[in-house]
């Protein structure tokens, strides 16, 4: 059995939709470009294949819909009822077969065409057969343009039935129109059916869902029923009556007692005995709604001989009023336990439950000794279901409050507080006070914590943790920091002199100026360094050295060398004036140079050693088609 | 309301957005300049297929609205003289119906003898052999040229067997066989699919009426049982000659005239 999903049905195009698809779809999917001068097989092959994609795309579509709307032979009967009083089932199956003969004729044209194509000797013939095909589909499918429209409002009205489930536990409400079936359906469930004063309000069924013993119900609303026999019920009726034939359900007759829905206490039992046969097998109660309005006891003496005769025959007649909320509790609780009874019965009786049974093993403990312990209940919860059934009210809810005061209504949370001082609850709480918030002093142990830390500062400061450390230096630190701390000093005094100085423009760089002999001799004598006796130190020599290469150096007059590697590189000259005797020949050294440099140059080569090579047509831009823009330039 | 409609429930207890009216006749009346513009920017088969879509809309609203002008002016009815009214002058003529009826008969017969014909299609294009019979070439080196195989659709009795392969000349593939043809009658505009009896005359060659090819312009004899016509003298009719008027071999199907 094909599982159905009456909400998952594809839509149903209209023909012209169907047919416009399905040939831009061939246009798309297909190859679009024949030439006279191919091979004939390819011309051949090339237009088969658009038949036969055409073909399969019809043939798919219409299966689809073939297989998504349901067999009314395999769905539930409950189901293929109510869709044959609501589609009729003769045209559904009519329409359901027109597609398949469709598909059939279809798949037929295609097979004939391609065969014919076989023998196309030129490319205008097989494009004719092909352009004869096509045409012959499309007009096979315009013929079904009535059967698809009644397709497409099945499908758009099945998949808005309510869900109901044929097999779980349910309560049918039944009777006449306006008796207050719907009212008891909004009460005992969240379902918000309809409920107006003219009769057949309620035009077909409707479910809603309700907990009881942690199971879950479903409860059913259906149209209200007349009087007159079966062939006369019109399609709202009908689906009353369908509910009624094949939900295995609790039924729960809903009469009228105060007669204003119309028809009297008579006409409600005549029809009660006329449905009788429909409830069969079914746990059934009558509920005698509106009786804020009419009691039973206030009705004539033999009405109220015929509902106690139903009640002896074991048909419980309940008071109820949807109004005042009377007895539809009780109602309800009735109903569910009849059915759960009923339910668990017929499955005692069939024989899966054996399976069920035989696994089953109630364990009881033996008895240790004489001793008797019941089992314990706590004095709340007794209290609590005392009150429960006895229906009290509990204590007052804030909601309540609320109705009761209406506009003048104050949520005040403040009445709740536990306080030392009762009438302290409704003042006003400062939020600053002497310049200190007072959120940071709200802690109720705060005086404690300010101790505790207290008492832990006073240890830390006892065992010296705060004390500085100026013993644990020595001399030489001691030192360093004085020296450090002139140092900052001067520094200090030498930025604001040269601030004071007033540059104006860029200012040079220390190290671009010559720094004299004398200055510098003379900052750091005050600095306390010993600069006499300093015409061999470095700076000095440098100062020397740089007088001109031609003067030449006795070597006798200079002092001796401190070490070896210093007085070769100090007497060498450099290398673009060794070997060279004077002026004239360092100057044609320096042309001969620049020559042999040119060629160099000329290929933009950094020196001697650089042999990188330029890519100088590279191919991402030179490569492929020029495809667009001006072919002048790349 | 069944209870999935949410939408209309909700439409019926707290009734429409405040500017739903207003929304709905402004997008109505922008659907025109959206037509256009689509009208205007399509291109390409989209376009073609729009247009053509469009064209036959625009004549429909035009028809409609000839008529409902038609309705509010008043015209001369022609149909109110009634059939077989005859002026003052020529009452007393009478009895001509029959007798045209008996001339026409044998006038039939006579075109009949003569074997010339009232057809629709008096002219079409003749076929040569090339177009019809393609060269089958047989033998060891596929020199030999004497078969012939048949390119058009034709027409094979119930009857027929083939020739042995080895010995026959001209090939008719069965997938090019057909054995009905979709016959209108020109009075009745209706059109039927009546089984071929056999080919009459094919006007381009003699021998492809003895071969029973079907080409546009051959006249075929159908079984014509099916229209129940029934002659002057009470006998059953039960074939009629047609003309066929289409290409066989370009649409895969047999289109013919009755002759009357």
């Amino acid at each position: 059995m094909a599982l159905y999903n009456f909400k998952k049905i594809m839509v149903v195009p209209t023909a012209k939709e169907f047919i416009d698809i399905t040939l831009s779809k061939t246009q798309r999917k297909t190859p679009t470009v024949v030439h006279k001068h191919y091979q004939i097989h390819r011309i051949r092959h090339f237009y088969m294949r658009k038949v036969k994609f055409t073909q399969q795309n019809y043939h798919d579509r219409l299966t689809q819909i073939l297989t998504d709307f349901p067999k009314l032979d395999d769905i539930h009967p409950f189901y293929a009822d109510l869709m044959n009083v609501l589609y009729d089932k003769d045209h559904y199956k009519l329409a359901l077969g027109q597609i398949n003969i469709a598909k059939n004729l279809i798949d037929n044209v295609a097979k004939d065409y391609v065969r014919l194509m076989k023998y196309g000797d030129s490319l205008y013939r097989c494009k004719q057969l092909k352009r004869a095909a096509l045409g012959r589909m499309c007009t096979i499918l315009k013929r079904q343009k009535s059967s698809l429209e009644y397709l497409e409002q099945v499908r758009q009205h099945l998949s808005r039935l309510p869900s109901i489930d044929p097999n779980t536990r349910t309560l049918l409400l039944c009777g006449y129109p306006n008796v207050g079936k719907s009212s008891f359906i909004n009460k005992v469930t969240r379902a918000d059916v309809d409920v107006q004063p003219y009769a057949f309000t309620t035009k077909s069924l409707f479910v809603g869902h309700m907990d009881y013993r942690y199971l879950r119900w479903q409860v059913v609303d259906t149209p209200g029923i007349l009087d007159h026999p079966l062939e006369d019920r019109n399609t709202i009726e009908m689906q009353a009556i369908t509910a009624l034939a094949h939900l295995r359900a609790a039924v729960l007759y809903v009469m009228d007692l105060s007669e204003q829905c119309g028809h009297t206490l008579q006409e409600q039992l005549e029809l009660f005995n006329n449905i009788r046969p429909l409830f069969a097998n079914k746990p059934l109660i009558i509920v005698a709604n509106k009786c804020d309005v009419k009691k039973i006891s206030e009705l004539t003496e033999e009405n109220q001989k015929i509902l106690a005769d139903l009640t002896t025959e074991g048909i419980p007649v309940i008071e109820t009023s949807t109004l005042t909320e009377e007895g539809v509790m009780q109602v309800k609780t009735e109903a569910c336990d009849q059915l759960l009874a009923h339910r668990v019965n017929t499955k005692m009786k069939g024989k899966k439950v054996h399976d069920v049974l035989n696994r089953l093993h109630l364990a009881m403990p033996a008895k240790r000794d004489e001793k008797d312990r019941p089992p314990f209940i706590p004095d709340g919860a007794l209290t609590r279901r005392r009150a429960m059934e006895v229906d009290a009210p509990k204590r007052k809810l804030e909601r309540d409050l609320e109705l009761e005061l209406g506009d003048d209504y104050i949520l005040d949370l403040q009445k709740y507080w536990d306080l030392m001082n009762e009438d302290e609850k409704q003042d006003r709480i400062p939020e600053v006070w002497e310049g200190h918030n007072i959120a940071d002093y709200i802690d109720p142990d705060i005086m404690k914590k300010l101790e505790d830390l207290e008492k832990e500062e006073e240890l830390k400061e006892r065992a010296g943790e705060y004390d500085s450390d100026d013993e644990s230096e020595d001399e030489d630190m001691l030192e360093i920091r004085s020296l450090a701390k002139q140092i900052r000093e001067k520094k200090q005094l030498m930025v604001m002199e040269s601030r004071e100085k007033d540059v104006h423009g860029p200012r040079m760089p220390r190290t671009a100026t010559r720094v004299e002999r004398k200055k510098l001799e003379k900052e750091m004598s005050e600095l306390g360094l010993d600069m006499s006796d300093k015409n061999d130190s470095h700076y000095a020599e440098q100062a020397r050295r740089s007088r001109s290469v031609a003067k030449k150096r006795k070597r006798e007059t200079s002092a001796p060398p401190t070490s070896k590697t210093r007085s070769q590189s100090a007497s060498r000259p450099p290398r673009d004036q060794s070997g060279l005797r004077d002026a004239k020949m360092v100057k044609k050294a320096k042309k001969i140079m620049k020559n042999s440099q040119t060629d160099r140059n000329r290929d933009g080569r950094k020196g001697e050693s650089d042999r990188h090579v330029y890519d100088l047509k590279p191919k991402h831009l030179l490569a492929g088609k020029r495809k667009s823009g001006k072919t002048d330039r790349r | 309301m069944p209870q999935n409609e949410h939408i209309e429930l909700h439409r019926k207890r707290h009734g429409y957005r405040l500017d739903h009216h207003e929304r709905k006749r402004k997008k109505e009346s922008r659907e025109a300049h959206e037509r256009s513009h689509k009208a205007k920017k399509l291109i390409g088969l989209k376009a073609k297929l729009y247009h053509k879509q469009r064209h036959a809309e625009k004549i429909q609203m035009k028809k409609t609205i000839k008529m409902h002008e038609q309705r509010k002016t008043k015209q001369k009815n022609d149909d109110k003289t009634p059939e077989g009214a005859v002026p003052a002058y020529l009452l007393d003529r009478e009895g001509q119906s029959r007798a045209k009826v008996l001339s026409n008969m044998i006038k039939q017969k006579r075109k009949e003898k003569a074997g010339k014909w009232e057809v629709p299609l008096p002219k079409v294009r003749a076929q040569g052999e090339t177009e019809v019979l393609k060269v089958i070439k047989t033998g060891k080196r596929q020199k030999k040229a004497w078969k012939r195989m048949v390119t058009k659709v034709c027409f094979v009795g119930d009857g027929f067997t083939r020739k042995p392969p080895k010995y026959e000349r001209f090939i008719r593939p069965m997938g090019l066989r057909f054995k009905k043809a979709h016959v209108t009658h020109p009075e009745l505009k209706a059109t039927f699919c009546l089984p071929i009896l056999g080919v009459k005359k094919n006007p381009s060659s003699p021998l492809y009426t003895s071969l029973g090819v079907i080409t546009k312009g051959t006249v075929i004899e159908v079984n014509v049982s099916e229209l129940g016509l029934v002659t002057q003298g009470g006998k059953v009719i039960w074939g009629k000659y047609a003309q066929v008027t289409n290409n066989p071999e370009n649409d895969g199907c047999i289109n013919a005239v009755l002759l009357v």
